[in-house]
């Protein structure tokens, strides 16, 4: 699994589509089985189905669902739009969005073998593993 | 390597960057040169007049030629000196007019993605114009993309074509800094703006050079 975080439009799907060709998912996890490589954007879509429930344990059932996915394809690749940073919103959901978000990428990021912050289009690797390019 | 860096600053809200570009613009400035400060801010109103009048006298005294250019740079060539050190502060004020520009059909620019898609690009026709021509140029930006993307629409095309601007900045510039409450990480160029500068002053920075990595 890897990771590739950064501010909205910062370019960070540019610089994964400009590395590897993948299968690409937006705000949803595949249905069918995967073999190839996959991408995965907007994560906080997935995120704000399940808003109802706790939030750790909401960051868990993604997250192990993430890890499956991760065992079946090629490689898997999240990318991750940093949310984290603004003031606190006055909207109690958006609130929840936002915890539940933190949850699900704390895991994430101590499951990820590689994490890759882009900076408007420049990449500082943060964690490095066994790498995807 | 031209003679002449085209330098980028982004960062928060009074993490210093103004200041911090007005002194890259004085050391890089050779005896034979024109500061010249290309201003954004249009005085709408008492505080916008109150900003404008503390950045003026920050730099009062101190030689700038200021051009006060809100939109539309192509006007902007006639008016800088021969040989100019350009300090642009700052793109995140500018994009807010260009957005507000009202075309023929009486629309506002963010509205209409190819107008302001097409005001962007000349913008940077323009600044590359003045690059080839031997200035040097220092463009400030903000920090504005860490908080999330907003449901608005209004500020969604902001910050979407403001990421955009920024990504070809870092693409066309020398050097790009990010700075956090002055502490400066150099994202691309760190070796390139040493050479240019003093070191006595650039010895409290962070020198990080993330352009190899």
């Amino acid at each position: 699994m890897h990771i590739v975080i950064g501010g909205a439009f910062n370019g960070k799907k540019t610089y994964v589509k400009q590395r590897i060709k993948s299968t690409w998912f937006d705000g949803e996890l595949p249905t069918a089985p995967q073999t190839g490589n996959v991408v995965i954007t907007n994560l906080e879509k997935i995120v704000a189905k399940n808003l109802q429930r706790e939030e750790q344990q909401v960051a868990l059932e993604i997250a192990e669902q993430l890890m499956v996915l991760d065992k079946q394809c090629a490689q898997l690749i999240l990318i991750v739009t940093d949310i984290s940073r603004g003031i606190v919103p006055v909207d109690p959901l958006e609130r929840q969005l936002r915890d539940t978000c933190g949850r699900l990428y704390q895991v994430l990021f101590k499951e990820a073998a590689t994490i890759t912050r882009v900076w408007y289009g420049i990449a500082e690797t943060i964690k490095k593993g066994d790498g995807w390019q | 390597m031209a003679n002449n860096p085209w330098i980028f600053i982004t960062g928060g809200v009074r993490s210093g960057k103004s200041q911090f570009a007005e002194r890259c613009a004085k050391a890089l400035k050779k005896q034979y040169e024109s500061l010249v400060y290309v201003a954004t801010g249009v005085a709408f109103d008492e505080e916008m007049t109150r900003r404008i009048a503390h950045h003026k006298r920050l730099r009062e005294g101190e030689g700038w030629l200021t051009i006060e250019r809100p939109t539309d740079f192509y006007l902007l060539r006639e008016h800088i000196p021969e040989r100019s050190v350009i300090l642009w502060d700052c793109v995140t004020t500018w994009l807010g007019n260009e957005c507000y520009e009202v075309s023929t059909d009486g629309m506002p620019a963010w509205q209409n993605e190819d107008l302001l898609q097409n005001r962007i690009n000349q913008m940077f026709i323009e600044l590359q114009m003045l690059h080839d021509a031997g200035h040097t140029l220092i463009v400030v930006s903000n920090e504005v993309l860490d908080a999330g993307i907003p449901n608005n629409e209004e500020t969604y095309v902001y910050m979407k074509n403001l990421g955009r601007i920024h990504c070809e900045m870092v693409k066309r510039a020398d050097v790009a800094i990010e700075m956090t409450y002055k502490a400066t990480t150099f994202w691309k160029g760190a070796t390139i703006f040493e050479k240019y500068m003093d070191r006595d002053w650039t010895r409290f920075s962070i020198f990080h050079d993330r352009t190899d990595s």
